[in-house]
Parts: C-alpha cells; structure tokens; sequence
C-alpha cells in the first residue's frame, strides 16, 4: 500500500455522486447539429481548414492548430458544414467565439483512420505526433493541450493519474474508470513509454469503491503502476493537491508539476491518448455527467461534442421549468449557462440542473469578521481574507504578491465563508484585473519604442532632406554662373534670387537662433492644436451631458466658454508669429500643389512616351514640363528659404 | 598630542580611501540618461496624445521632473496619478479637467471606401500605426494604435472612426461582486454577484 500524505484546507461539500453514477454510460445519439468552437483550449484559436458547404466525415480534421500551444479540432460526425461563425462560448463571460457548425446527416461515417497495432515500436516523436494530431487537450477542466504538457524539458521520475474527481455530483470519471479500466491502463502506458518510463501513481478517491476495484484489476500485472485510494477531500483532484497527496512533495510557488519531475494527466486525457494512438480515433466524444433534481434520467452520457446543451438536456429529460439555476461543471468551481445552444467542449464534464434550494441561494454577503475560516480551508494555504481586501481595495499588486496566481478558485474559502462573501469572484476579478494592467503595460512599451523610432526617423528625414536640398541649389547655382559667365548680359531673376539664398546659406552663422526659432514655431503650431482638440472634445462632452444633467452641463459651457478663448488666443500666437517669420502657410500650400501638379504631369507624359507615336514632340513637351517641374520647385525652395532667412535677418538688423 | 596626531592621520586616511572608492563607484556605476525621467515615462500611459499639453509622453514625463503637475494625463487617469504620487512621494490629486478626462479606451478605424489616400492621417499618428500611401487606401493597425485621437483632426472627409475596444473571450475577465450590506466601505458596486 503507497504511502499517503495530507494536503493544507480543503472541505467536505456533500457529495450528491449518487444521482448519477448508478447506471452504465448512455451513448446519446447522434444531434441534428453540431457546433465546433474553433478555441476549446488554452492558446490561440484554431484555423479552420473545411469551408461553408463542403461534407465532412467523422473524425476529418476541420480546423488546425495555429502555434505551439493550440488544438486540432475534428468533425464529431459526418455532414455539411452549414456555418463558419460566432456562437455563443461556453464560458461564464457568454460572449460569442468562431465556430464551425454541421448539420449531421445521420450517415455518422468515418474518415479513413490508421490505427496502430503494435505501439511499442512507435518512437517519441511518432507518440507526440498522435497525441498533437488527435486534438487532445486535458479533459479534467483546464483544456491544457497534452502534447505539450507530455513534452517536459526535464527527466520525469513520477506519472500523476487523476481519477480524484472531487467535485459533488460529478461522476464521469468514476463511471469511465468503471467501464474503461483496461482502456486507460493501456493509455497510461502509452504515456510512460512516451517520457521514459515513469512511475505511476493513479489516485482516486475513496467515495469510488468499484472504480479503484476495476483499476486495481486492469493494473494488477503492472509493476510500475499504482492505484492508491484517497481520503475524499475538496480539491484533492487539484493537480497540486493531488500531487502533495501522492507524494508529499509541494510544486513550488508559480511553478509547475514538471519542475519537482512530475506530470499530471486526467483519467480521460489518457482514455483519449489511447483512443488516438491504438485506434486511430481523433478526440471527437467525451462522457458529460447530467445531474440535478431538475434531471430526471440523470447519469453519465457518451455525447459528441458540439453537441448543444438543449440537445442533452432534453435527452436526460430535464425539467426547465423546475430548474433554477443551469450549471456547467461542478457546484464549486463551475459557471452558471445563460443561453442553452451554448454547445459541450473537450472539457465539459458536468451539466448540472439544479432545482430550487438545490444549491445555496446566491445570498447577501456581510463584512469579513477575519474570522480565519478561509485560511483553514484554503488547499493552496494562502491567506484568502487578505487576498479579499487587496482586490476590493484594488491594490492587485500586493495580492500578485501574496500569491493570487497559486490560488486555484476551488471555492473551497467561499463555502465556508461565515459571512457568505463571493470570494472566489474577487480574486478572479482581481487576476482579470492583472492580466488587463499587464497587457497594457506592454502595449505602453511598444507603443514608446514606436513613438521613439518616430522621432528619430522625422529627424533623420529632416538632415537628409536639408542636405539635399543644399547639394541641388549649388549645382543648380554653378549651373547658372556658368551660362552668365557664357552669356554675362542675361540676368535671371531665378538665378539671382538663388545666388542670394546661397550667399545667405554661406554665411548662415546664426544656425543656433533659427533652430529655437523653429522648435518655437512648432511649440506653437502643437499648442494651437491641442486647444483645438480639447475645445471639440469638452463641446461633444457639453452636448453630451445637456442631454443629462443639466449641473454638469454648465461647469462644462464655463469650460467650453474658457477654451474657445484659449484656442482663439493660441491661433491668433501662432498667426502673429506667422507673419514675423514671414511664413505664409497659404502660399506654402499654393507651391507645393503647383510643384505637384508639374510633377503629375511628367509623369504621365514619360508613361504615354512608352506607347507614342509621335516621339519628338512628346519629348519636347516631357522637356518643357520638367523645366516647369524645375521652376516650380525652385521658387517653392527659394519661398521656404526667405522665410527660414528672416527672422535671422530682422534679429541681425 | 601624539594619539591625536594619529587621531587626525586615520580619519584623514580613512576619508581618503571611502572618498576614492565612491569616486570608483560613480564613474563605474555610471548610469545614463536621466533615470527619474525614465521612470516617470514608464508610468505614463504612452497612448501619445497630447492631451497634457507636451507632444507626447516623454516630454511630459521631463516636465513632471521639472515640477509640473502629476495630473494632466487624461488616458492614465487615477491609476498613474497614483503611481506617480508613489514615485515622487507627492499626494495624488484628482485629475486636472482642464486637460481632459477619463474615457474609455478606443482604436482608430478608418472607414476605408471613403479614404482618400491624402496621407495626413500618417503624419499625424505618433507611433506609426497607420498604413498606407499616397491615393492609396489607408488602414489602421490596431494592435499598435494607442487611441490618441490625433489622426481625427487632419482627415479631410471625417472618415476615422473612434470605436471602443472590443471586449474577447480572451479580454474579458470577472467584475468585482456587487457590494449589497450598507455596512460596507466600497464607494459603489461593479458586477452581478453571480458568483457558481
Ligand atoms: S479559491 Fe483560492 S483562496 Fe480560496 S480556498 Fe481555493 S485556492 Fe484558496
Ligand atoms: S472566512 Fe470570510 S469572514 Fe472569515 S476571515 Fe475569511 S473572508 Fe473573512
Ligand atoms: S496626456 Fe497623452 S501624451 Fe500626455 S502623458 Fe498622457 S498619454 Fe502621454
Ligand atoms: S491611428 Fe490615430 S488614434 Fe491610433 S495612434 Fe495613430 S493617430 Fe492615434
């Protein structure tokens, strides 16, 4: 008999595990449609690979893994694929996700499978290979791919099986371990000889007499597997729980099984592997348990998944009237369904439809006495009360520093809470809470990076711009000194205006006072914007609140009032400071479109070269417009450059 | 006399030889930049937008470390306030209205059969996340859009759009429970209480 430890909490809820596991596994029939959520695991949503219309057989993959940590998904049956589109999750948010839906047509006929024969002769990567293709994903609740749980960068010494299945009402597992002892002995050997060799230890706990009896017999010739039986304790299924109670080793804080040489895996998980390895068969089904007062053939069902949760509960004939609330996975840790089209995923195992007064009326909670209660009970030994006030006083960092993220919301703190306070949901709200300041505070730092790289590209441009601008006004000032020196009599007022520009630029010795000119002129330029963008703000807010309340409204026209003066001064800076630099935006504006438009015409004159006929003539009119292009340019420089030069000029003077 | 002598030597000594260990230390621990500018920086929200009245994040942080009020930044609201008032062990103040206020968060969309392909809306953008190019059709990324609103005012045919971030399965996350006894010191409630 193997040794048995104690774990820190845990609760001893009522177990109501009766109800449902007194009769053999029911098969339900095939449902007229299905709903394959494209994201029924933990990591990123898979790609669906079939399209609206085609046929699909059983078994046939429809969507694909995207990345190292996702999910095959395969079609549960045969049939059209009558929808690609959102459906409602289940998920205790019921927002909607991506779905593949197929309107079975009763055919339930299966895709060609290559079942293996001798599976001792498959290597590591063929096991993997199997376990990832198949679509396998952790059965017990979390839907954590196995393929890459089962992929540890250290040496395993230990197999952890959870057949614990702790939480009330809830016998899918028993009723699997039952019936497929033999199936899951199989699979578990799968798995040893995937990571080479570990001991296993399967644990189930004591309420489940039959199932520790079929598994002992299934496992009798096996040395290295081990079926222990546990004291029935909530959360023993808990993988941390579960791993102290078998081994009396604690992963450590933030920390998972494989880093003290463990690994965990439910008992469906590795029924699955053994499914998908020996015969071929993809992760298509699962056993869901139906329990309740309002269920009137409660018991464990064989369902496909996508299958909708109206589907089955009308096959178990649950009363809708006499249920008062509909609960998906166990009392403890599960969620209540809103909308019944919600369809069952590769980790549903419990519906449960509970009657009126069946589980504890969702009561008015009190202040925390710190009574201490929750500490006792808590398996993950952290201090929930503490936990509490941090979230409610929204400190989440010093909760992240208590441990929040070891904290496996079993609900165990919440049950025997004296003051009835929703615990668990504050420290799912709190983690939400962390989870949204840590994504920003990375969105902040690209955005930084981003903002950063702007202003240093904006710079750069700027040098280059400039450098060029120089480089072409001197050849183009040789240019005409050479044709004066050619031709002395011609003045070009062009060239004379350049010739001066360029003796300005030459003797440019107050580089220092047209820069701050400049960051001035900007400063301004951005402060008149801003008040123009506040102004509109505060008017769509004063509009907005004239609609409400009417207080509100007035603060806000004082503001408005406030603000409409403070841009018309900015504007009015701005201008004043326009006509000092002797800047004319507008003129800007009309040279810049002129230099364009030459430009546009060039363009298009060269494009049509390709195809003309009369050759010589297009080239003349390509030469004039480029020597329109030319002026047009030019007078745009010489206009941007009497600007810069003046203020420099009239601080000379 | 002679034991103050000796006295004086040693301290002197002494003097000399922590004096030349902390001047090893700061030319060897040298750090660069101005770290409380980069600290403040790194609590500022980074959406760029101009709203505290510096173009952008950074110049603002190096105001703040010139004494400017820890209030005007409308998109970090009470949170960096607070984280601020940490940093500089000053009180946290409520935030200046004059700059703005707390909204939501939202990303740009360019309504993309009306644009125009003018271009300005990229030069607007602080942190380059608008795609497009001359008479081309232009699209925001909306992973790298921080909601500044400075695209809005340079469309000439209004074809931005603010729009709220949606809310995903991969988003969204529990609220607080709904505060229901008199008793308790939680200024107002968030959520429903349905808690399974
Ligand atoms: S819900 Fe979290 S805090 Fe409460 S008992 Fe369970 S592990 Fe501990
Ligand atoms: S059990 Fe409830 S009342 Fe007691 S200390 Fe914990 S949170 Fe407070
Ligand atoms: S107001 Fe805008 S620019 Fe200023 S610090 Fe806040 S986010 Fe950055
Ligand atoms: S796209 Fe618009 S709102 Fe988004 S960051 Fe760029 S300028 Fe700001």
């Amino acid at each position: 008999m193997h040794k048995i430890w104690n774990f820190h909490g845990g609760v001893h809820p009522v177990e109501n595990k009766t109800q449902s596991n007194q009769l053999p596994i029911i098969v339900m029939p095939i449902p007229a449609q299905l709903t394959m959520h494209l994201s029924q695991h933990i990591g990123k949503v898979a790609k669906a690979i079939v399209e609206t219309g085609d046929y699909v057989l059983k078994g046939q993959l429809i969507a694909c893994a995207q990345g190292f940590v996702s999910a095959n998904v395969h079609a549960p049956s045969s049939g059209h694929v009558s929808a690609i589109a959102d459906r409602t999750l289940p998920h205790q948010s019921a927002l909607s996700g991506p779905c593949i839906v197929i309107d079975t047509d009763g055919k339930d006929q299966w895709a060609t499978l290559s079942p293996t024969a001798n599976p001792e002769s498959l290597s590591k990567p063929d096991l993997l290979n199997l376990i990832q293709a198949a679509g396998i994903t952790g059965m017990g609740g979390a839907g954590f791919p196995s393929a890459v749980k089962l992929q540890p960068k250290i040496n395993i010494h230990t197999l952890v099986i959870n057949g614990a299945e702790c939480e009330p009402y809830i016998t899918a597992d028993d009723r699997l371990m039952r019936e497929y002892a033999a199936q899951i002995i199989a699979g578990i050997q799968l798995v040893q000889q995937l990571i080479d060799q570990p001991h296993c230890l399967i644990g189930i706990e004591d309420n489940k007499p039959e199932a520790v009896a079929a598994l002992t017999y299934a496992a009798d010739q096996h040395t290295n597997i081990e079926v222990c039986v546990i004291p029935t304790k909530y959360p023993s299924g808990g993988e941390k729980q579960l791993i102290e109670i078998l081994t009396g080793k604690q992963v450590p804080h933030g920390g998972i099984p494989a880093d003290i040489g463990m690994v965990c895996q439910n008992v469906g998980t590795v029924k699955a592997i053994f499914d998908a390895i020996i015969l071929g068969r993809p992760l298509i089904n699962r056993i869901t348990t139906v329990t309740g007062k309002a269920a009137a053939n409660a018991g464990n069902y064989e369902v496909l998944l996508g299958t909708q949760v109206a589907d089955i509960l009308a096959f178990a004939k649950v009363d809708l009237a006499k249920t008062s609330r509909l609960v998906m996975g166990g009392p403890m840790m599960g969620f209540t369904i809103q909308d019944t089209h919600t369809p069952i995923i590769k980790s549903s195992n419990c519906i449960l439809a509970a009657a009126d007064l069946e589980l504890a009326p969702v009561a008015d909670h009190h202040a925390c006495i710190r009574c201490g209660q929750c500490e006792v009970a808590c398996p993950a030994q952290l201090l929930p009360q503490q936990l509490f006030w941090f979230a409610k006083a929204e400190e989440f960092e010093k909760a992240q520093d208590h441990n929040l993220s070891d904290c496996i919301e079993c609900g165990a703190c919440a049950w025997v809470c004296p003051s009835q306070i929703p615990l668990v949901q504050y420290y799912r709200y709190a983690k939400g809470r962390l989870k949204t300041i840590n994504s920003e505070a990375q969105l902040a730092e690209v955005s930084r990076l981003r903002f950063e790289n702007r202003e240093q590209r904006l710079v750069d441009e700027k040098l280059a711009k400039e450098e060029k601008r120089k480089a072409r006004a001197l050849t183009a000032a040789a240019a005409q000194a050479a044709k004066r020196a050619a031709n002395p009599s011609a003045e070009d007022p062009v060239a004379a205006a350049l010739a001066r520009v360029n003796l300005k630029k030459q003797a440019k010795t107050n580089a220092a006072t047209q820069k701050s000119t400049e960051d001035e002129y900007k400063e301004l330029k951005t402060a008149a914007a801003i008040t123009r963008t506040k102004l509109n703000k505060t008017r769509k807010a004063l509009t907005n609140a004239q609609a409400q309340d009417h207080e509100q409204a007035q603060a806000l026209q004082q503001t408005v009032i406030a603000l409409t003066t403070k841009a018309a001064a900015a504007a009015a800076e701005l201008h004043a400071y326009e006509a000092k630099l002797g800047l004319d935006p507008e003129k800007e504006k009309t040279l810049q479109l002129a230099v364009a438009k030459a430009n546009g015409v060039v363009r298009k004159l060269e494009k049509s070269l390709a195809t003309a006929e009369n050759l010589q003539q297009l080239e003349a009119e390509i030469f004039n417009a480029k020597a329109i292009h030319e002026a047009a340019g030019l007078a745009l420089e010489e206009h941007q450059a009497n600007a810069k030069e003046k203020p420099t000029s009239t601080q000379e003077s | 006399m002679q034991t103050l002598y000796l006295a004086i030597v040693i301290l002197a000594l002494l003097a000399i030889v922590c004096g030349a260990i902390l001047g090893f230390a700061a030319i060897r621990f040298k750090v660069d930049g101005d770290p409380i500018v980069d600290q403040i920086d790194s609590l500022l929200p980074q959406t760029q937008c101009g709203q505290c009245g510096h173009p952008g994040c950074k110049p603002y942080a190096q105001a703040i470390a010139n004494g400017e009020a820890i209030n005007r930044c409308p998109p970090g609201g009470e949170t960096t306030i607070k984280a601020l008032a940490d940093l500089l062990d000053l009180e946290a103040i409520p935030l200046d209205a004059e700059h703005g206020s707390e909204a939501i968060r939202t990303i740009a969309y360019i309504r993309e059969d009306e644009c125009i392909g003018c271009t300005k809306c990229i030069q607007a953008c602080p942190v380059d996340a608008i795609l497009g190019a001359a008479k081309q059709m232009h699209t925001v990324i909306v992973d790298e859009c921080t909601g500044c609103d400075l695209c809005l005012e340079p469309c000439p045919v209004d074809c931005i759009d603010m729009l709220p971030v949606e809310v995903t399965s991969a988003s969204w996350h529990w609220q607080q429970p709904e505060q229901l006894i008199a008793t308790s010191n939680l200024p107002h409630s968030r959520g429903e209480s349905d808690h399974a």
